[in-house]
């Protein structure tokens, strides 16, 4: 399954748009919304589902390392901003949202970044839902938000 | 701080076994704890998440899949297509250890969705509900049911008022007496606070039985 990246247009390119196999046409480069296409453009046609065909919780933390921040200036373009980023521990939605991507687009850079040493991603333990001292640790801290009137629980 | 420690006992690094090994992370990320705000279009979601969230609401594309409800079809299986929707989410810091994410599920005011994308892994839901349509939120109390999520119907008090008594919800969304149904304020954030709290009680109560 293409778990979310929207499947090239089975009605063919568009007709007024460039051809995808074509040389570039002249003039300034083309603006305006990202084609259906481009996510898998930028994952070179791979989606983000693993051989049990699940894919990284959107609360997947990522968390740049030493590595890959030293390797910034040698990054471009998506791989770069997802780094950058994630100089502060990251969810795989917050990424997402920050930079405006497809969130499966992240989950399958995110994977390479990470086998790439760049990235550290820190899959949740399912695991946590049935931890008592988790979920009291939550309560504790939810109770400790005052309402808009400054008052707690 | 450096480590090649996962950042707690319930986090583990991605990747398939015999990847490279995780290199040095600059900071050790919180445990993510997820829950998740349903209901129909227009019923508060985003609100509530905004009301107590300690960033603006997110919104990230998310893919659901739309299962077509047919009851013509003969074949049963379902025919699945897939919809990228705008998600909407916030969060709270419990600690640096921990935090807490609310995502807010797109898509239920129509049946057949398939959202374990989002609510695989979620500690528990709170379904909002607008007393003026109640229909909108069936799907969202099915879904949870029928996973057996913990979760709890939140009736939305628009402009204060609530059109029908908790027991008229209740009979009408035919929920089970486990069910909490409770009426909250979507833009104050104590009542969300509370709202949210009655969920984590349920699930803290199926884990850890008083």
């Amino acid at each position: 399954m293409a778990d979310g990246i929207p499947p090239p247009d089975p009605d063919g390119p568009d007709p007024d748009g460039p051809d995808p196999d074509g040389p570039e046409p002249d003039g300034p480069a083309p603006v305006g919304p990202a084609p259906a296409v481009r996510p898998f453009l930028v994952t070179a046609g791979r989606v983000a589902v693993d051989a049990d065909g699940r894919s990284m919780p959107v609360e997947t933390q990522v968390v740049a390392t030493t590595e890959g921040l030293d390797a910034l200036d040698r990054l471009a373009f998506e791989q770069h901003d997802i780094v950058a980023v994630c100089r502060l521990p990251q969810s795989i939605a917050e990424i997402a949202a920050r930079l405006r991507l497809h969130l499966n687009v992240v989950r399958v850079l995110a994977e390479d970044l990470r086998a790439a040493g760049q990235l550290t991603v820190h899959v949740p333990d399912s695991g946590v839902v049935h931890d008592a001292s988790v979920l009291r640790r939550v309560i504790d801290g939810l109770r400790a938000i005052p309402d808009s009137r400054g008052v707690t629980p | 701080m450096t480590t090649t420690e996962p950042a707690s006992p319930s986090l583990r690094p991605g990747g398939p076994p015999g990847a490279p090994a995780a290199r040095t992370a600059t900071v050790r990320p919180p445990l993510p704890v997820k829950m998740v705000i349903a209901g129909g279009f227009g019923v508060g979601k985003t609100t509530t998440v905004g009301s107590i969230s300690e960033i603006e609401p997110l919104t990230t594309e998310a893919a659901i899949t739309e299962v077509a409800a047919g009851v013509d079809d003969l074949t049963h299986t379902p025919r699945k297509t897939t919809t990228t929707v705008a998600m909407d989410f916030g969060c709270i810091t419990i600690d640096p250890t921990l935090k807490l994410y609310l995502f807010g599920t797109p898509g239920q005011e129509r049946f057949g969705f398939m959202w374990d994308d989002i609510v695989e892994g979620a500690v528990g839901g709170l379904v909002i509900v607008d007393t003026r349509r109640l229909d909108d939120c069936y799907a969202a109390v099915d879904y949870f049911e029928h996973r057996a999520i913990p979760f709890a119907v939140a009736v939305n008090a628009f402009d204060g008022k609530v059109e029908h008594t908790l027991e008229e919800v209740r009979w009408a969304l035919d929920v089970t007496d486990g069910v909490p149904v409770v009426v909250f304020d979507a833009r104050e954030r104590g009542s969300v606070r509370d709202a949210l709290l009655v969920v984590l009680e349920l699930a803290l109560a199926r884990v850890a039985p008083r």
